[in-house]
C-alpha cells in the first residue's frame, strides 16, 4: 500500500519520466546515433548548464516568484571569474568569487522583492538589463578568453568517465533534494509559495527565507557560469541570453507549478534532461532549428495541459 | 483513472508530430549516398547564410553529396552552436563546415571534431589561429574572403566620395568578433594620413537593425554635420537608412554598408545607401560543399580558398 502511496503522490513526476522514457525510446527507433554512451554523456554535459539553473528557479517558482535575471547574472560572473583567472588569483579564490557575484546579485533580487515590495518580476527583470550591463561594461563588451588547464578541467575533465559538469549537476541535485525536502529551508519555500499571508501569522520570516531563495537561485547561476566559462574556454559578456527561459521551461515540464507552493527538484532534472535530449536527437535526426523551436514549445504547452488536468482530476 | 488516459494522446500527438517530420526530413537524403557532410553556420534567420545554405545546397545536388545544414537559433549563441557541433559528431558525420559564431570560443569544438577525425573546414569567419594552436586544434581550411581588405575598399570609397574631408561615423559589429574588428581595422587603414577625415562617433549596434535605427538617431542628433557613416554590416546601415529618413536627410548622408544583402542593394537602387561591400555567401556555401566532395573523395584541398569581396554601387546595380 505504503508505495502505491509514493506513485499516487508522485504521479506528476512519473509521468514526467514516462515522456522523457518515450522520447528516448523514439529517437533509438529513428536514429543508431542516438541510444550510445558516449552520445548520453554528451546529452548529459549539455543539459548540466540548464539543469544547475533550474535548481535555483525551481526554488524561487515553488515560493512563488520568478527570476528573470538568471541568465544574465551567469555572464557577470562569468566575466569577473574570467578576469579573476586572467589577474592570476589561485583557484579556488576564483570560483568563490563567481560564486559569491551571482550570491550577490541574487541577494539584491531577494532584498528589491521583501524589503522594497517589488513584484519578482520586475525585480528580476530589472537585474536581468542591470547584470547584463555590467558585464558588458566590466568587459568594454569583449570576451576574455584562455584559461590554464586546471581550470578547464571542470569542462573537460572526467571522473570514472562521467564528465566534470555532469558529476557538478548530480551533486547539486542531491543537495538540492535534500534542502528542500529536509531542512527549514525548503520547507519554508512551499509554506511561502502555498500561503505566504499564512506564513507571515505563523511566524516564518518570510522576508528572510525569500531573500535567500533568490540569493540561492543567484549563487547557482554562479555556479553555472563555472562550467560555461570552462566550456568554451572563454567568458563572454553576451552568454546566457534567454537562458532564464529555458530553465523556466525545465522547472514548469518537471511538474512545478507557477502558482507556487508544488513542485519537486526530481522533476526538474527530468524536466531539463526531456529538453536536452529533444535539441540533441533534434540535431541528430537534422531537423531545422526554426523546426525545433516549435516542438520545445509544444512540449511545453503539452507538459502543463497535463498538469492542470491531473490538478483538475485530484480536486 | 481518467487522466491516465491522458498521457496515450499526448504522446501519440507528439509521436506523430515527430514522424510527420521524420518522413519528410527523409525524403531529402533518401536517394543520396556517401558521408554526410555538415555546414553548421550561425544562424539561419539573415539573408547571408540563407544565401550560403543555397549555394551549398546547389552544390550538394550537383555533387551527389548529402548535406545536413545546422545553425542555433540565434546569432551569439556559441554554446548552441558548440552543442550542435558535439551532436554532428556524435552522428558521425564525413566533414564538418563550420561558420564560428566566436573567433576564440569554437576552439574546443574544433578539438573535438580533431579527436573524432572529422575534417573541419572553416566558412567565413576566421578562427582566432593562437587560441587554436594553443589548444592543439587544426582545421583543414579556410574559405572566405578578407574582411579586412573589404573595410579598405570602403574606406577609399568614403573618402573619394567626400573630396578628402568631413565627418564621419562608424556604426561597429559587436567588439571582440574577428569579423567586425577586421572590417574596421580595414577601414581605419585606409583612412591613415587622411588627417581631413574626422570620425566623430563609432559605437556599437550589435549587428542589428532596429539598434542601428536608435544608435545612428542618436548620433544625429549629437552631430548633426555628420556626412559619412560606415556600418560594418548591412543591417545595422538599414536601420541607419531609416533614423536618416526619420531627419528628412535621405541622399544627404553616405551610407556604405556590408555584406551587400537584397535590402540593401533595393536601398541602392533607390539611393537611399551608396553602396555596400559584397561578399559572395553562395560561393562560400558552393566552395565549402565542393571542397568537403574533394576531401570524401581522397583529394587535397589548399589551407586557404579565397572567396572574391567587392563594392556593389548603384552604376554597378544597373
Amino acid at each position: 500500500m505504503q508505495y502505491k502511496e509514493f506513485i499516487l503522490h508522485n504521479a506528476r513526476q512519473f509521468g514526467t519520466l514516462f515522456g522523457l522514457f518515450v522520447l528516448i525510446i523514439l529517437l533509438w527507433i529513428l536514429t543508431p546515433h542516438f541510444l550510445t554512451i558516449s552520445n548520453l554523456l554528451n546529452v548529459a554535459q549539455q543539459t548540466s548548464i540548464n539543469a544547475i539553473i533550474a535548481v535555483g528557479m525551481t526554488f524561487v517558482i515553488i515560493a512563488a516568484g520568478i527570476d528573470l535575471s538568471v541568465g544574465s547574472i551567469m555572464a557577470f560572473s562569468g566575466v569577473v571569474l574570467a578576469s579573476a583567472l586572467e589577474a592570476g588569483l589561485p583557484l579556488p579564490i576564483a570560483l568563490l568569487i563567481s560564486l559569491a557575484v551571482g550570491m550577490v546579485c541574487g541577494l539584491l533580487n531577494g532584498l528589491f522583492i521583501t524589503y522594497g515590495k517589488l513584484p519578482p518580476f520586475i525585480a528580476t527583470l530589472g537585474m536581468m538589463s542591470v547584470a547584463r550591463g555590467a558585464a558588458l561594461l566590466y568587459t568594454q563588451g569583449r570576451p576574455i578568453s584562455g584559461f590554464a588547464e586546471d581550470f578547464r578541467s571542470f569542462a573537460t575533465g572526467e571522473i570514472l568517465g562521467i564528465p566534470t559538469p555532469v558529476i557538478i549537476m548530480i551533486g547539486v541535485y542531491i543537495i538540492a533534494h535534500f534542502v528542500l525536502n529536509r531542512t527549514k529551508l525548503g520547507r519554508y519555500t512551499y509554506a511561502i509559495g502555498g500561503n505566504e499571508e499564512a506564513s507571515v501569522l505563523s511566524g516564518i520570516n518570510v522576508k528572510f527565507f525569500k531573500t535567500m531563495i533568490y540569493a540561492i537561485c543567484g549563487m547557482l547561476s554562479g555556479l553555472a557560469a563555472i562550467i560555461l566559462t570552462a566550456r568554451l574556454n572563454s567568458a563572454q559578456p553576451i552568454a546566457g541570453i534567454m537562458y532564464e527561459l529555458d530553465a523556466i521551461a525545465a522547472t514548469v515540464i518537471g511538474g512545478t507549478s507557477l502558482m507556487g507552493g508544488e513542485g519537486r527538484i526530481v522533476g526538474t532534472l527530468i524536466g531539463a534532461l526531456i529538453m536536452g535530449v529533444l535539441r540533441n536527437g533534434l540535431n541528430l535526426l537534422g531537423i531545422s532549428s526554426f523546426v525545433q523551436q516549435i516542438i520545445i514549445g509544444s512540449v511545453i504547452i503539452i507538459a502543463v495541459l497535463i498538469d492542470m488536468a491531473l490538478k483538475k482530476h485530484r480536486k | 483513472m481518467k487522466i491516465m488516459k491522458l498521457f496515450p494522446i499526448a504522446f501519440i500527438l507528439i509521436q506523430f508530430i515527430f514522424f510527420n517530420l521524420i518522413s519528410c526530413q527523409r525524403g531529402d537524403h533518401a536517394n543520396k549516398e556517401g558521408p554526410l557532410v555538415a555546414l553548421v553556420m550561425k544562424t539561419l534567420n539573415n539573408p547571408f547564410f540563407i544565401d550560403m545554405q543555397r549555394g551549398a545546397e546547389d552544390a550538394a545536388k550537383e555533387l551527389n553529396v548529402s548535406l545536413l545544414v545546422q545553425a542555433a537559433e540565434r546569432e551569439l549563441d556559441v554554446e548552441k552552436q558548440m552543442q550542435i557541433i558535439e551532436n554532428l559528431i556524435q552522428r558521425e558525420v564525413g566533414v564538418l563546415c563550420i561558420t564560428p559564431s566566436g573567433s576564440k570560443e569554437i576552439v574546443p569544438a574544433i578539438v573535438k571534431a580533431n579527436k573524432a577525425k572529422i575534417p573541419v573546414l572553416i566558412v567565413d569567419t576566421r578562427v582566432d589561429s593562437a587560441a587554436l594552436a594553443e589548444a592543439g586544434g587544426r582545421i583543414t581550411t579556410f574559405i572566405g574572403s578578407d574582411n579586412f581588405d573589404g573595410g579598405m575598399i570602403a574606406g577609399g570609397y568614403i573618402i573619394n566620395a567626400l573630396g578628402g574631408e568631413g565627418e564621419i561615423a562608424i556604426l561597429e559589429g559587436i567588439p571582440g568578433h574577428e569579423t567586425g574588428d577586421a572590417r574596421l581595422n580595414g577601414f581605419y587603414k585606409a583612412l591613415e594620413g587622411k588627417n581631413d577625415i574626422m570620425i566623430v562617433a563609432t559605437q556599437t549596434a550589435n549587428w542589428e537593425r532596429d539598434q542601428g535605427f536608435n544608435v545612428f538617431q542618436n548620433i544625429l542628433q549629437s552631430y548633426p554635420s555628420v556626412r559619412a557613416l560606415f556600418s560594418c554590416n548591412d543591417m545595422m546601415a538599414l536601420g541607419a537608412i531609416e533614423a536618416i529618413t526619420a531627419a528628412g536627410k535621405t541622399g544627404q548622408i553616405i551610407v556604405v554598408g556590408f555584406d551587400a544583402i537584397q535590402d540593401a542593394r533595393d536601398a541602392i537602387r533607390e539611393g537611399k545607401m551608396h553602396g555596400s561591400i559584397a561578399q559572395h555567401p553562395y560561393d562560400m556555401g558552393r566552395f565549402a560543399i565542393e571542397n568537403a566532395k574533394k576531401l570524401i573523395d581522397g583529394q587535397e584541398i589548399p589551407s586557404y580558398i579565397p572567396v572574391k569581396i567587392d563594392l556593389v554601387t548603384k552604376d554597378k546595380l544597373e
